[in-house]
């Protein structure tokens, strides 16, 4: 297969790593992961599904991106809006606006997580000997 | 994926207990200071509210404990002993006082707990 | 204001209230013997009378309790003078005493006033208590995820 994919293949699994032990600590998963890990622990999937499922993966994985980044950023956003209410005098409590830093904090510490592992792969991809 | 993270029922719990207790605070410190006050009735969280509570964790929603709003009103069970109609007792306002703030650091530090957790399952440190 | 401190206003309406009504009452208790005042007339007991307020809002988004409704504060309505007559004593050598030897005293019953004093006395304590929770759990929420 192309390098492209093999890329989003191993992003695909490093992605879908990360969420297995974040899946481990909370009680449901409401993410789609990309296909191909769950096809491959699957054994009732007939091959020519899982070569189906690795051209969508391509446009799953963007997906996946851009709604982490959404969610992120929405994040974000209530937590300054909380602490510019409490700052303001309006009905904000303190712990609403700690926890919603903290969360904010987490989420985006997620996010570089994601960032890191994708670099890493794609330089373990381009250290690849031809 | 983000929301995912932080939708555990028993941190989704503990995030309403703790605003709720705060709300008993607010609901205390107005008992305590209108305790000599003629005809002042106590206030407390809505006891309507407690069985809503209970309903929507044994459900298992933990989106509907999120959207939960507690509320204060007036305590119908409190009985008055004096002349003056305040149904505020002292002693056992002292001791709910006591017992909301030992609720309130609980509360505290399951969320705490819940947030380390999450955060050691994103970062692998702690 | 920041609200850090959740009640906080209650509280510090009741320590104002309870210190105005302890000054009330040992002023009572000072002038047990007070046969000629201000007025020529012996000194008349005073008492407090507490209401409960809500705190006036600025504008509908200035609450700044996390149940949204304004503060329950308490306040002294009024200090008003007893209506109280009067105790006549026999006391001829008096210089207030009346053409029958008689000298109109204050009628200020040291029992009653030290009883008032007790209560006040409690309720302040009570919201000094108040204050150090709130002022513990504002803390305990500062805490939230540091790790």
């Amino acid at each position: 297969m192309d390098a492209l994919s093999a890329l989003k293949m191993m992003a695909g699994s490093q992605v879908g790593g990360v969420q297995n032990a974040v899946s481990a600590t909370t009680a449901t998963t409401t993410q789609a992961i990309p296909a191909i890990e769950l096809q491959q622990l699957n054994t009732d999937v007939p091959v020519q599904a899982t070569q189906a499922a690795s051209s969508t993966s391509g446009a799953g994985f963007d997906n996946l991106l851009g709604n982490l980044v959404n969610e992120v950023s929405q994040k974000q956003t209530a937590a300054s809006d909380t602490v510019s209410g409490l700052l303001s005098g309006k009905n904000v409590s303190l712990h609403q606006a700690m926890i919603s830093m903290e969360e904010a904090n987490i989420s985006f510490q997620m996010m570089v997580e994601v960032r890191n592992k994708l670099l890493d792969s794609y330089q373990e991809l381009m250290r690849m000997q031809v | 994926m983000i929301n995912a993270l932080f939708s555990d029922s028993s941190y989704v719990t503990a995030k309403k207990m703790l605003d709720v207790s705060v709300l008993r605070q607010e609901a205390i410190a107005s008992n305590l200071a209108n305790v000599e006050t003629p005809n002042y009735k106590r206030l407390d969280v809505a006891s309507s509210f407690e069985s809503q509570l209970q309903s929507a964790i044994s459900s298992g929603n933990s989106a509907s404990v999120a959207t939960m709003q507690p509320e204060l009103a007036v305590d119908t069970s409190a009985v008055s002993g004096r002349a003056d109609g305040n149904t505020v007792q002292l002693e056992s306002e002292m001791l709910r006082l006591n017992e909301n703030t030992v609720e309130n650091a609980a509360e505290t530090e399951l969320i705490n707990q819940s947030m380390a957790k999450i955060r050691m399952a994103v970062t692998g440190k702690s | 204001m920041i609200n850090v401190l959740s009640g906080i206003d209650s509280t510090a309406s009741a320590l104002d209230a309870e210190r105005v009504r302890m000054d009330v009452i040992s002023q009572n208790i000072a002038n047990v013997n007070t046969t000629r005042g201000l007025d020529g007339k012996p000194y008349q007991r005073q008492e407090v009378v507490f209401e409960n307020v809500l705190k006036a809002q600025q504008s509908s988004l200035d609450s700044n309790l996390v149940s949204g409704s304004s503060p329950e504060m308490v306040q002294i309505a009024r200090i008003q003078k007893d209506n109280r007559p009067a105790r006549m004593v026999y006391n001829p050598g008096s210089p207030d005493a009346d053409a029958h030897g008689m000298v109109a005293m204050p009628d200020i019953n040291i029992h009653e006033e030290m009883v008032d004093m007790i209560a006040s006395s409690r309720s302040y304590e009570a919201n000094l208590a108040v204050a150090k929770n709130a002022h513990s759990i504002a803390m305990q929420a500062l805490s939230i995820g540091k790790h």
